[in-house]
């Protein structure tokens, strides 16, 4: 079957030789660069000492890595919930024939992912503010002042906080994606799908999710990688505070190699970033591998 | 909005009308949805419109006595340089466009249809790609680029841009590839269509939703993008968007409704870009999906 | 036909844009190549063309320059606005010298001048912050300007006690830069005051306590404070408070190591001030999740009787608020002295946070460092001064007379308040090293919300000192 569509190898090496060339140069020397710093104690500077593992022994130790590690577990899972699991019911609500206005969904849907993510930061911190913020505004006006709070300066709460403004931003990514991919699925599959009225969810998850989830998985993979690595909302938000209640792992490492100018153990952080990620997003793939094959 | 497919959902209008509860609750919440993001656009607009003290004293109002001086300010200040990081924004931009939806669409689609030992080595590859933490990586960057003489140049934010794009571009065609049928490509062979031929002219047009779903996601981050150009990009002639915007905040106070200006500004092209075409590419999902 | 337009459009923008990058990336690139001769040519002629203060410089070429007054920060900031100044007429008067410049904000010009040093890259000439003397000196990135600073034409007029920040080692690394602002200023409205039953501003906290009392009844915060940027507790208002419970010899010690402990009793006891203080109720309830450009809105609209901050805020509240009632009210204090605080009185935190540096790669080329050298000179001698302390009254490295009848009170109250009304002491993060501020930064925040107590705070701050400095 294969073989008809086979091109020569020289072909096939020949389309990837550039891409790939391309996207190793860019991405990995740096990373390799990071790794070769990490077993320095370098504090910026044409100097630097070799100190083989110490700055990972360090990592290991250091309380407030694993802390944000928490923190970017915790931005994970409220993302792949609120974003993929959002954009894949809104998608399908708009593609039913329950909703007016598609276009308008479809359009304004998308508008928070053009903005820079340092804005959106920003005008969530104006909703949040305690005097003057939409939130506690909105609060006195259905007569619950009293439930008014300092929001980002609430240890408990800052975490929720600041992932509402970063799931938000993103649902209309994800919307276009899932939506290009459910339109390469027959109309007909929606239209029996409807028809059955009641049992729509269940053709959601018994017809839809099957047939787009290369495209589903790809979702979670780039859900995960990207809220592993989150940075610029929180650091226009909160800086990673109250204390390191809103710390991310990204932040942590800007911090130490910019404001504490240790680019050793900086790098040694990206590293740590690095592989923490791969080990989720392993645990991911394997997660919804076992739960594929339940199915 | 797409003709055909409101044509095919009139026809069975009977089961929204069985249902008003869910009608309701459904459009309600979409509503508010679609407001909360259009709300920025205009929360910015009308903001931008004030002067710096009346926004730092009311930041939710609207303005009392509107003001032009923040777009007069920001259009006639030459050491804001809008115009040229205007013009360095789109040429990075759609130079790296361009490469990222080539050679994500190749190596997609090599990747999902022709098995050869390393294939899924190179696909592990690029999922490390999106892994990459990019901010704790900036010195490292630097160092790299530096010493190969090819920072602070007109290509030097291309490469970069396509290569954190590439991961994104390779998955969604990898995936969307192999959730359509084989068969076309078959028979392209069978008719002796060569490999090139069979991956531009009939691959690449069924494609079309995918890609441009790759090209509308990825205009906005490399347009948005600022980590790498403030480390690569030293010359003021040579700096994008987000860089220039970085002159309107000082070491102790911003101007955010003259940064809201410049923003709407830079943004405007993109914005409109993204309005006129977002209808066609949106229609020719809907449209290639009927064809299915 | 849609997509024929479009693709029309995208291939002539790519031409057009790709042509216009090609083209404006050329000329830079050429030119040095272009002057290279001429320096050379320059350089033999050196000895001879030695005669730099007529404004004749040897060197033929490129300079490159990084600073932080952008534009932006220049309208209403009076130091920025006269090192723009200063610099534009050095270029102007320097035809042959091609001055590279390259303008971040503050916030961005910090990592990317640590990028930089790190890939030891700097440009010829920028500004060093305090902080990173030692470290950057011990690098060899930055050239030992002692002898630099004796040669200068304005070395006569140079307050000496500006150049603590810059020292390593017996040697001066930098020429202070901009202008000597306060870092801790009690901003009041003396007419809220009076009501409140105080003639001025309290001198002791207690009264400040006092005060709560009646402000809260008219539901008013006693003071304004802004910390969500997190440098905001700690150079505004511990290192005041600190130098009251430990006085400066502790401080110097802490800065030339020797022996000084972050652990020692006073400073403990100013940290358990500095907590029982944000725990009174006198600050504005969300004093961690604002910045000082909020805090400071709220003693301009009137919700705050009164506002501590620094001499930017002050710069900015002058701005806004002229021509209004508060205007002529505002007053300006000390922070009151806190009880128990026995070590210093009247203080206030104030210097030069940042200085002119040159690269230490400038050692060789004596035409090109004769032209940096001269450049520092005019960004931080008569020139600058004159333009500061005639357009804002306000003073740096040089001493320049200030005629103060030019200025209307509220000018003339907070140039006494900074220059002769207190006493100067030091500005904590203007030494040691960025990493020991880093985490005590971030643990004055836990510490304020109450997640930690002021004896964890100054062992963390210890052990931070120790491996990092």
């Amino acid at each position: 079957m294969l073989s008809a569509i086979r091109p020569k190898s020289r072909v096939i090496f020949g389309y990837l030789l550039i891409p790939i060339v391309f996207y190793v140069f860019a991405v990995f020397v740096p990373l390799m660069t990071a790794a070769f710093f990490s077993f320095f104690n370098w504090k910026g500077g044409p100097n630097k000492t070799f100190n083989g593992v110490e700055n990972y022994l360090t990592l290991l130790k250091d309380s407030v890595f694993w802390q944000s590690f928490g923190h970017n577990i915790y931005l994970v899972v409220a993302s792949i919930i609120g974003q993929i699991g959002l954009a894949f019911i809104f998608v399908l609500i708009i593609n039913s024939k329950l909703v007016k206005f598609k276009g308008i969904h479809r359009t304004f849907g998308f508008f928070p992912s053009t903005i820079a993510a340092v804005s959106i930061g920003f005008i969530w911190t104006m909703i949040y503010d305690y005097k003057r913020g939409l939130l506690n505004w909105f609060l006195a006006l259905i007569g619950n002042a009293e439930a008014a709070k300092v929001w980002l300066n609430d240890e408990k709460l800052v975490m929720l906080l600041v992932s509402i403004p970063l799931v938000w931003q993103w649902i209309g990514y994800y919307m276009v994606i899932i939506l290009s991919a459910i339109s390469s699925i027959d109309k007909e599959i929606f239209e029996v799908s409807e028809l059955d009225g009641a049992n729509a969810v269940q053709q959601a998850l018994h017809i839809i999710i099957p047939l787009i989830k290369n495209t589903l998985l790809v979702c979670v993979t780039l859900c995960v990688a990207g809220n592993m690595k989150a940075f610029d909302h929180i650091w226009v938000m909160t800086k990673g505070g109250p204390g390191n209640e809103s710390m991310v792992m990204a932040l942590y490492g800007y911090n130490i190699s910019f404001a504490q100018q240790n680019m050793g153990y900086g790098s040694a952080i990206s590293v740590g970033i690095f592989i923490a990620s791969l080990l989720v997003i392993a645990g991911t793939q394997f997660i919804v591998k076992l739960v594929s094959e339940k199915n | 909005m797409a003709n055909e497919y409101t044509r095919v959902a009139g026809k069975k209008s009977s089961s929204f009308t069985n249902n008003p509860i869910l009608f309701i609750f459904f459009n309600g919440m979409l509503m508010i949805f679609s407001l909360s993001c259009i709300f920025p656009l205009i929360w910015m607009f009308y903001s931008s419109l004030k002067e710096k003290r009346v926004f730092n004293a009311d930041i939710i109002g609207l303005p009392k006595d509107p003001t032009m001086s923040n777009y007069v300010n920001v259009l006639t200040n030459k050491d804001y340089h809008i115009f040229e990081s205007v013009l360095n924004s789109f040429r990075t931009t759609i130079i790296s466009l361009v490469l990222i939806v080539l050679f994500g669409f190749i190596v997609g689609y090599i990747l999902a249809r022709i098995e050869f030992p390393g294939n899924r080595l190179i696909y592990a590859i690029f999922l490390m790609g999106v892994l990459i933490p990019i901010h704790s990586l900036l010195v490292p960057i630097y160092v790299v680029f530096n010493s190969l003489d090819i920072a602070n140049k007109w290509y030097t934010l291309i490469i970069p841009y396509v290569s954190f794009a590439l991961p994104i571009a390779v998955f969604l065609v990898e995936g969307y590839v192999k959730s359509i049928p084989i068969s076309m490509e078959e028979a392209a062979a069978i008719d002796g269509s060569s490999f090139t031929r069979t991956l531009f002219s009939i691959i690449g047009p069924m494609c079309k939703p995918i890609l441009a779903t790759v090209a509308i996601i990825q205009t906005f981050s490399c347009w948005n993008e600022f980590s790498f150009a403030l480390v690569l990009i030293k010359d003021v002639g040579l700096q994008t968007v987000p860089l220039a915007m970085t002159q309107f905040t000082g070491q102790f106070t911003s101007d955010y409704p003259k940064i809201m200006a410049a923003m709407l500004i830079t943004m405007m092209p993109i914005v409109i870009f993204y309005f006129i075409f977002s209808r066609q590419i949106i229609e020719g999902m809907v449209a290639g999906a009927v064809k299915g | 036909m849609n997509k024929k337009l479009l693709s029309t459009v995208l291939a002539t923008m790519l031409a057009v844009s790709m042509l216009a990058g090609c083209g404006k990336t050329a000329a830079p690139a050429e030119a040095p190549k272009a002057e290279a001769p001429k320096t050379e040519a320059a350089k033999t002629e050196a000895p001879k063309a030695d005669d730099t203060k007529a404004g004749k410089l040897a060197y033929k070429g490129e300079i490159s320059i990084m600073h932080f007054s952008t534009s932006e920060e220049s309208q209403g900031n009076g130091g920025s606005d006269g090192f723009r100044t200063t610099l534009a007429n050095w270029i102007k008067a320097h035809p042959d010298i091609k001055v590279n410049e390259n303008v971040l904000a503050n916030d961005k010009y910090k990592p990317q001048i640590a990028t930089l040093a790190a890939a030891n890259d700097l440009p010829d000439v920028f500004e060093l912050q305090g902080m990173n003397t030692k470290a950057w000196a011990k690098q060899g990135l930055i050239m030992d300007m002692t002898d630099i600073i004796k040669k200068s034409p304005y070395a006569d007029k140079y307050d000496q006690s500006k150049f603590y920040p810059f020292v390593a080692d017996g040697k001066t690394y930098g020429l202070p830069v901009l202008t000597g602002g306060t870092c801790t200023v009690v901003v009041y409205d003396s007419k809220a005051w009076k009501e409140a039953g105080f003639e001025k501003f309290p001198e002791k906290w207690e009264d400040v306590l006092k005060a709560k009392d009646y402000f809260q009844s008219k539901k008013k915060d006693t003071i304004a404070f802004g910390n969500s940027g997190k440098w905001q507790m700690n150079s505004c208002f511990l290192s005041t408070v600190g130098d009251r419970f430990t006085g400066s010899d502790w401080f110097h010690s802490i800065v030339e190591k020797k022996g000084a402990k972050f652990t020692d009793k006073a400073f403990i006891d100013a940290l358990k001030f500095t907590k029982d203080a944000f725990a009174s109720g006198v600050f504005n309830k969300d004093f961690n999740a604002i910045n000082n450009e909020e805090a400071r809105e709220y003693y301009i609209n009137g919700s705050a009787a009164a506002f501590i901050g620094g001499n930017w805020d002050v710069s900015y509240i002058q701005a806004t608020l002229k021509g209004k009632p508060l205007y002529d009210t505002t007053k300006f204090a000390v922070v009151p002295q806190p009880a128990g605080a026995t070590a210093s009185t009247n203080t206030q935190n104030i210097g030069l946070g940042f200085a002119m540096s040159i690269n230490n790669k400038l050692a060789g080329q004596a035409d090109k460092l004769a032209a940096a050298t001269d450049l520092c000179y005019e960004l931080t001698g008569k020139p600058f001064a004159e333009y500061v302390g005639k357009k804002y009254a306000l003073g740096g490295l040089t001493k320049a007379d200030v005629d103060l009848s030019a200025f209307d009170q509220f000018t003339k109250d907070f140039y006494n308040y900074q220059y002769v009304d207190t006493k100067p002491v030091d500005i904590y993060d203007s030494f040691v090293s960025s990493a020991v501020w880093d985490v005590l930064n971030t643990d004055l925040q836990s510490m304020t919300n109450g997640k930690i107590t002021p004896e964890e705070v100054a062992a963390k701050a210890q052990k931070a000192y120790e491996s990092n400095y």
